[in-house]
């Protein structure tokens, strides 16, 4: 089953995988995601720049409004996703808990969509 | 350059016999498997082009001797790069063709590979991968496409099984009884497995996952043709056969899936009905009784009434009764429990459904959801029974379920 991991950031996230102490974490991801490669648990993943980038569109009354800045400020963003294909939703929960990021924020762990499904 | 189908069904059925006799001659299934794999794409890239050689087999004997050939020597090489004490070097004569590669095979490696590949060192999705690449003839891009992942994760999940098998000290012999039984019931799994994974896809952009399917069928009839008497082997390609031939009535073209009670029973397989009928009442007749059998003579009961409302259900419900007892599974008492309220009422049914909710293996599974809403329904609550789809859909991680319940829902508000 594919899940996606959900990785939150805060405002300081990004400073503290970047400082001193982020050399470390930094390792930590590098030994995760080449555990996932040799598994072959590892579908993809990307990180997402700083929320400061995002453009939020809208349509108002059908016509297109774009403001720069997120749609909702919040106190954590998502700041980038794994997909892992596992075997069982706690081998998911067991990554996530894992990653890094975990310790300063929360993280989400969902099942994605499968294009198959069984009559009943 | 695409090899045509029937170069495909040549490559795939010589795929074991080939990979076969590599490993009896030189050992070392994981280096012979890749060798194998090579020799089955150079021959999808030149035989559409050059024609079929006069002997394919022993054509792809020699060239995936040669890749053998080629691999082991760079690895040698690079022991001695690494360790000047080299290896000894096997003379490459040994890599020759042998005499009798011309010959068809004396005895079918199928079933020892199978066992191999379903080594219970591995998990059953990696048992998986390598039984369509190693015993099939898939290649990795095809095994990654029916999965929806990379085709680097999949040829990592591939060569780790094989490092995993060659860890655990796999040999490619039949292992002795009892161990004998327990491999060949872990071989049915996955062969049940690769069925139903491909028999899920939707119509569409899933085709290379009915292809699973196919392969599923192919490769439980070569098995049964060499245990003819087991009636477990039987029973599984009897299921599968039964289960197959409703593709053509069991979704709409767009993909939406159709009730078992709604679907057009014109458009059955009934080629594969008959078969799959008759191979079930056989092996009814002449073996010990197991869940494979169970699982196709409900399917048999189905497939052989004209119209829904003609179903036996007294007969399914006995056969449910004796299936519980054989495999109890909460996946069995859902379908128990259909069976149960077409022969005492959806109370009835209710109240065996009612014996699930505390087993988490199964207390928050959409399909819990889904079986209490259809005998609500049946019972004339619609006003649960719509409660129940609306719970059913939220949580299935399936789309074409997921329509399929909404429509139940939607059905209901009227």
């Amino acid at each position: 089953v594919k899940y996606m991991l959900l990785i939150y950031d805060n405002a300081n996230t990004r400073e503290t995988f970047l400082g001193e102490e982020g050399r470390e974490l930094m390792a930590e991801v590098d030994a995760i995601m080449n555990e996932l490669t040799e598994s072959g648990e590892l579908v993809g993943g990307e990180a997402l720049a700083d929320p400061s980038n995002t453009r939020t569109i809208r349509l108002v009354d059908g016509t297109p409004a774009i403001t720069d800045g997120p749609f909702a400020e919040a106190k954590e963003h998502l700041g980038g996703y794994l997909i892992v294909d596992c075997e069982s939703a706690e081998r998911a929960a067991e990554i996530a808990l894992r990653w890094p990021s975990a310790r300063f924020s929360p993280m989400e762990v969902r099942p994605l969509m499968d294009t198959a499904g069984a009559e009943m | 350059v695409r090899a045509t189908g029937e170069h495909v069904d040549l490559l795939r059925a010589l795929a074991p016999q080939v990979l076969g006799v590599l490993v009896r001659r030189y050992g070392r299934f994981d280096a012979c498997e890749d060798a194998v794999q090579e020799a089955l794409l150079a021959a999808a890239v030149q035989w559409p082009e050059e024609g079929v050689p006069e002997s394919p087999r022993a054509w792809l004997i020699t060239v995936a001797a040669r890749r053998l050939t080629d691999q082991l020597r760079s690895e040698r090489a690079r022991r001695r790069r690494e360790d000047t004490a080299a290896a000894q070097a096997p003379a490459d004569e040994a890599f020759a063709p042998a005499p009798g590669d011309e010959q068809p095979p004396e005895h079918d490696d199928t079933l020892t590979l199978l066992v191999l590949c379903c080594h219970p060192a591995l998990s059953p999705p990696s048992q998986l991968a390598l039984t369509l690449r190693a015993v099939a003839g898939l290649t990795t891009a095809q095994i990654a496409s029916a999965f929806l992942v990379p085709e680097a994760t999949m040829a990592q999940r591939i060569s780790r099984a094989k490092q995993s098998i060659r860890a655990a000290g796999g040999g490619f012999d039949m292992p002795p009884e009892p161990e004998r039984t327990e491999r060949l019931r872990v071989v049915l799994h996955v062969l049940y497995l690769m069925f139903n994974e491909g028999y899920i896809a939707s119509s569409g952009p899933d085709l290379q996952r009915a292809e699973l399917t196919r392969e599923a069928i192919r490769l439980t009839r070569a098995v049964h043709a060499l245990l003819p008497e087991d009636g477990e082997v039987a029973g599984l390609l009897a299921l599968m056969l039964l289960t197959e031939a409703r593709r053509p009535a069991r979704a709409h073209p767009d993909g939406t899936l159709i009730a078992l009670a709604e679907q057009d029973r014109s458009l059955w397989n009934r080629a594969y009905v008959e078969e799959g009928t008759a191979l079930i009442t056989d092996a009814l007749a002449h073996a010990p009784l197991g869940p494979y059998q169970l699982q196709a003579a409900i399917a048999a009961v189905h497939d052989e009434a004209t119209g829904a409302e003609d179903t036996d259900w007294p007969q399914i419900l006995a056969l449910y009764e004796l299936l519980a007892r054989a495999a109890p599974n909460p996946m069995v008492t859902l379908n128990h429990a259909v069976a149960v309220a077409m022969v005492h009422g959806p109370r009835a049914g209710l109240d065996l459904l009612a014996t699930l909710d505390g087993d988490e293996r199964v207390a928050t599974h959409h399909r819990l959801d889904a079986v209490r809403a259809h005998l609500l329904e049946m019972a004339g609550d619609h006003a649960a029974a719509r409660d129940g789809y609306r719970a059913a859909a939220r949580r299935t991680t399936s789309i074409p379920e997921q329509r399929f319940l909404e429509a139940r829902a939607a059905r209901l508000s009227d």
